[in-house]
């Protein structure tokens, strides 16, 4: 039911603190706030990448120990999110990519689905290549067999591991970001 | 067209996620922003405990938020009659961009969804869409929140909503849920003729 449908509906106007305070003069103007903001991001960047290889030595070891356990498979979870949803802002889209499939096969595997380790090795190895020079800054249309590849093996975990691409990434013109 | 600004400074704003890398990278853009008072807390336990001592200006809430959940939270924070954060702005992270969380999150008294991964342009035109317009809140026996019959016609400062992404090279969001523009028209029931 919508709230004009409803006759038991109260309607009224709250400004908020947040609206007025945001709104008072001497703020920042978008594209300097943008600016300033990717700023501060840069200067993470550094300490990310300790990071990044701290947590995925630490997803590799949890992931590993499969035992399709609700707490496994909620550690493993947490962890693939935490690097899926900040790769791409820090520039690692090919891991966060595959870190977003490692969380739908998770999420299969809590709803039931088969703890299938080959599927599960598949996707850790993938992300342990994504962070190799090569591939670190890719896109996953750029390595189009890998990202095809691990969706077939999240979709259905019982099938075949994708191969990993044994040469280079293939040479695109764009770069990240562009 | 008006160029506006946000000021941010001296607002209380509460980052609600489980994970402290993401809740840095929030933190970063927050200070870029020019806000200067940012909290943070891992579990809906802490958020509690923190409405419970403070009155807070906005709440960036993970939808996973252990151990109940950023929706439920959500939900809670507007239903309780008695507490003075009742009408806090609450913006709600996700990586589920699927149609039904995101009106889920809408239904439990939501003002914006924001789609992890996010990038400082989308969580600024989030900010500035709740700081510019004003929306009255509805009390029904079955909902308490923003008005949901709300269109959004175009983020308030004078540019392409977009047009800043490229622009500090940030990635493009991947994975199969909605895109952002999609999670935002589920927002606008369109209030039309």
């Amino acid at each position: 039911m919508t709230e004009s449908a409803n006759p038991e509906a109260r309607i009224f106007v709250v400004e908020t603190q947040f609206q007025k305070m945001a709104r008072r003069a001497g703020g920042i103007a978008r594209e300097q706030a943008i600016e300033k903001a990717q700023a501060e991001i840069d200067q993470i960047k550094p300490e990310f990448d300790d990071w990044l290889d701290r947590e995925l030595r630490d997803l590799i070891a949890n992931a590993r120990t499969g035992d399709g356990t609700a707490d496994w498979i909620a550690t493993t979870n947490f962890r693939s999110r935490q690097l899926r949803d900040t790769g791409t802002t820090m520039g690692y889209e090919l891991l966060s990519f595959i870190a977003d499939s490692f969380c739908d096969l998770l999420d299969s595997i809590a709803d039931g689905g088969e703890c299938n380790m080959d599927a599960i090795v598949c996707h850790t190895d993938a992300m342990m290549l994504s962070l190799q020079d090569a591939y670190r800054h890719l896109r996953p249309d750029q390595v189009p067999e890998l990202t095809k590849g691990l969706q077939r093996v999240a979709k259905r975990p019982g099938t075949q591991s994708p191969p990993l691409p044994a040469g280079p990434p293939q040479e695109t013109s764009r770069r990240n970001g562009d | 067209m008006a160029r506006f600004t946000m000021n941010l400074r001296d607002l209380v704003i509460l980052i609600a996620d489980p994970s402290s890398y993401m809740s840095l990278l929030i933190h970063g853009m927050l200070r870029g922003f020019g806000a200067n008072k940012i909290l943070e807390v891992r579990s809906s336990n802490g958020v509690l405990r923190i409405l419970t001592n403070q009155k807070i200006d906005l709440l960036i809430c993970d939808a996973r938020l252990p151990p109940h959940g950023g929706l439920r939270l959500t939900r809670a924070i507007r239903r309780k009659e008695d507490n003075e954060n009742r009408t806090v702005p609450i913006l709600i992270m996700t990586s589920d961009g699927r149609e039904g969380t995101v009106k889920l999150a809408r239904d439990t008294g939501a003002n914006m969804v924001i789609s992890k991964p996010m990038s400082p342009a989308s969580l600024y035109d989030r900010l500035a869409w709740t700081a510019f317009h004003s929306r009255p809140f509805v009390d029904t026996p079955n909902y308490f929140g923003p008005d949901r019959r709300f269109k959004i016609e175009g983020y308030p400062l004078g540019v392409g909503r977009r047009k800043g992404d490229k622009a500090v090279e940030v990635g493009k969001e991947v994975g199969p849920a909605l895109a952002q523009d999609d999670i935002d028209s589920l927002f606008s029931a369109a209030r039309t003729g």
